[in-house]
């Protein structure tokens, strides 16, 4: 309150609210001050620079700045580039779906089944998998689905497998679901429990049966949340290097070990950020969809 | 008397350790609007949600038609509810929530289109069968509700506390909607409220609650001028409750001496006067007449003016009494007019033997 102490800034009692209104805003303004630079530095800039370098060219395994659109034309082209869109999106799509699926009865069972103790425990134990590395998760799965692995050992004493599971489809969607499934069992347990009770009451009260008021009025009125929560999951899928490369085998290769892959053969950094960028827009319009059918009103 | 469409035959509800209905015992004949009174937690909406089989009663038997209903799951009855908080699905629009009911039924969807459309139009709100349920205004949105309960024509509809969101006007105009409603279908309603002007001006009996105990069935008019205890006329209008202990008793006159004087009251109720016993009984405010001179003879107290208060054209007077208790008169606006009291000043209030109401010790 240094203000105050000064003679001249002591008027009538009038103006203070003003004054405090506008030393409040300044405040505000600071206080959001962070953010705008930690995202302008490190978030919109790298963009811009990574869309600009799309345009780059190498010259002896040198980029060099220009503005050309050569890497788009070589990348788009390329039907091997188009196989692994295809690839990718098909394997988060699936993941998203399969992830969606096995997460709802067990957060249909913490939101209306359990106590407020035992759910608040439970999405402790969720939270825990996130403190070992995801590299670590991954590895720890070679154990258990390889060849002479834990599952196959099992399966042998009753005369089954071995099965392929490792450098399989199959591997890199256990790795998504290992990435993904705490989170969204979290996000549909935190958008199950917020449903108003008197609701799936009133669907009872009505003569809806229990299974039919999941449907009928549970998943409506959760609709937001487990929009959001897929989103998340194919977000991350989609991106993910680590499960398509250590459980998936690395072929075909998902988008993101195309990434390394072009920059490792050649330095052609530009090409990757084209595949960089092509993720990115994928990405966007997914989630703004997403997001846009999550909050979508009904018209009258 | 119609026959007894529900019974509840000494039902018990605890949760835990905690007795939310205890040995309840009441019929619900068919066709009646029964109202559920009573101050909040005192078990009300827990049995209107045992007759909707939300709650299952922890003993006893609630029978439907003679039929045991304990443990039969809500959606295996037909007892639909109108909820305090309406409880209608934002996902749906009007008339998507009316033909709800009806949709669980298995009723194709051009019947039951019809149908809802029907009720939304006796509700007259059927201009806004394809609204936004959220764009919708208290009144309307309480009156899709009513269509989506009653849409399926069931025997009985439970109504928990429908009114309590609405503004006072608004409230007015649906009790005579609700009564009307009531009348032409012949159904039975069941109407819980903590709402005296509520409950007395729709139903035909009023149950009153207190801590999951019946304190009194009766009509309105019999709750209102014949409270059976302390509980009932305490929590009814405006009564003044004078204690004291039985002096003598003379035919249907009994004379009851305490703090304030000596009071003859009339009886004829349920409790029997022992001379010697500690006893009650209640003057209601609007039976007490007011005068700044003193009465020749009868039960009278002489009190001070402590305050007033208006609520339009009647006024409720608050006294003190020269024991320190406080005592209350209802008189008409013009009457307090022509009196020209003043603040602290001296008042008597008198009243007939008959009108006092003889309630024992309890």
């Amino acid at each position: 309150m240094s203000v105050s102490n000064h003679p001249t800034e002591t008027p009538s009692p009038g103006h203070t609210p003003i004054r405090r209104r506008h030393r409040s805003d300044l405040f505000q303004q600071a206080l959001r001050l962070p953010i705008v630079i930690w995202q302008g530095l490190f978030f919109i800039a790298p963009l811009c620079f990574l869309v600009a370098m799309s345009f780059f060219i190498v010259r002896n395994y040198r980029m060099t700045e220009a503005f050309e659109m050569k890497n788009w034309f070589k990348m788009l082209s390329r039907d091997y580039f188009w196989d692994s869109y295809g690839l990718t999106i098909g394997l988060a799509t699936l993941a998203t779906l399969v992830v969606t699926t096995v997460a709802f009865p067990a957060a249909y069972t913490l939101a209306f089944r359990m106590s407020e103790v035992t759910r608040r425990w439970a999405i402790f134990l969720l939270i825990i998998p996130f403190f070992t590395s995801y590299l670590v998760r991954i590895f720890s799965w070679y154990v258990i689905l390889a060849e002479s692995g834990v599952i196959n050992a099992m399966l042998g004493y009753i005369e089954l497998g071995p099965y392929v599971m490792l450098n399989t489809k199959f591997g890199t969607i256990i790795g998504y679901m290992t990435l993904t499934l705490p989170l969204v069992i979290i996000l549909q347990t935190f958008s199950l429990a917020n449903i108003d009770r008197r609701l799936v009451e009133a669907a009872h009260n009505l003569g809806c049966r229990p299974w039919r008021t999941i449907i009928r009025v549970v998943l409506p009125l959760a609709k937001t949340g487990f929009i959001i929560a897929a989103v998340f999951c194919f977000i991350l899928s989609f991106g993910d290097f680590v499960s398509p490369y250590y459980l998936g085998g690395s072929k075909p290769p998902t988008l993101p070990i195309l990434i390394v892959d072009t920059v490792k053969s050649g330095q052609q950094w530009p090409r990757a950020a084209v595949v960089a960028v092509v993720m990115m827009v994928t990405l966007f319009i997914v989630a703004f969809g997403g997001i846009a059918a999550a909050y979508r009103r009904r018209t009258a | 008397m119609a026959d007894a469409l529900v019974e509840f035959d000494s039902v018990v509800k605890r949760f835990g350790d905690f007795t939310a209905v205890e040995t309840m015992n009441f019929t619900i004949d068919e066709g009646e609007f029964i109202a559920i009174m009573g101050p909040s937690g005192c078990g009300k909406t827990t049995t209107l949600r045992m007759l909707a089989g939300l709650e299952e009663p922890s003993e006893g038997e609630i029978r439907m038609q003679g039929r045991v209903m304990n443990h039969l799951p809500p959606h295996e009855r037909d007892t639909p509810m109108v909820w305090q908080s309406l409880a209608l699905f934002p996902f749906l629009n009007a008339r998507e929530n009316v033909e709800f009911g009806l949709e669980m039924r298995g009723v194709d969807a051009a019947a039951r289109t019809k149908k809802a459309l029907e009720w939304l139009d006796r509700l007259e709100i059927s201009e806004f069968a394809e609204r936004d349920i959220n764009s919708l205004s208290g009144g309307q949105k309480q009156r899709v509700a009513l269509a989506r309960s009653l849409v399926t024509e069931p025997k009985i509809l439970l109504l928990d506390e429908p009114l309590s969101a609405l503004d006072a006007n608004l409230v007015i105009r649906m009790q005579s909607m609700l009564t009307r409603l009531q009348r032409e279908l012949g159904i039975t309603f069941v109407y819980v409220t903590h709402s005296q002007s509520e409950a007395f001006a729709m139903a035909d009996r009023v149950v009153i609650m207190s801590r999951g105990h019946i304190a009194q069935i009766g009509m309105p008019r019999d709750i209102y001028r014949a409270p059976e205890n302390r509980f009932v006329a305490e929590f009814v209008g405006r009564n003044n409750i004078i204690s004291g202990t039985v002096k003598s008793t003379s035919g249907k006159m009994v004379t009851i001496a305490g703090s304030l004087g000596q009071f003859k009251v009339a009886f004829g109720g349920a409790h029997q006067p022992v001379v010697g016993d500690a006893a009650s009984f209640v003057i209601a405010a609007d039976l007490v007449h007011l005068s700044t001179t003193k009465p020749k003879a009868g039960n009278m107290i002489e009190c001070s003016l402590i305050s007033e208060e208006f609520i339009g054209s009647v006024v409720t007077l608050f006294l003190e009494a020269p024991d320190g208790s406080e005592f209350k008169v209802q008189i008409q606006e013009r009457e307090l007019s022509d009196m020209d009291l003043k603040h602290m000043g001296r008042v008597f209030v008198s009243w007939a033997s008959d009108r006092a109401h003889f309630i024992g010790a309890c």
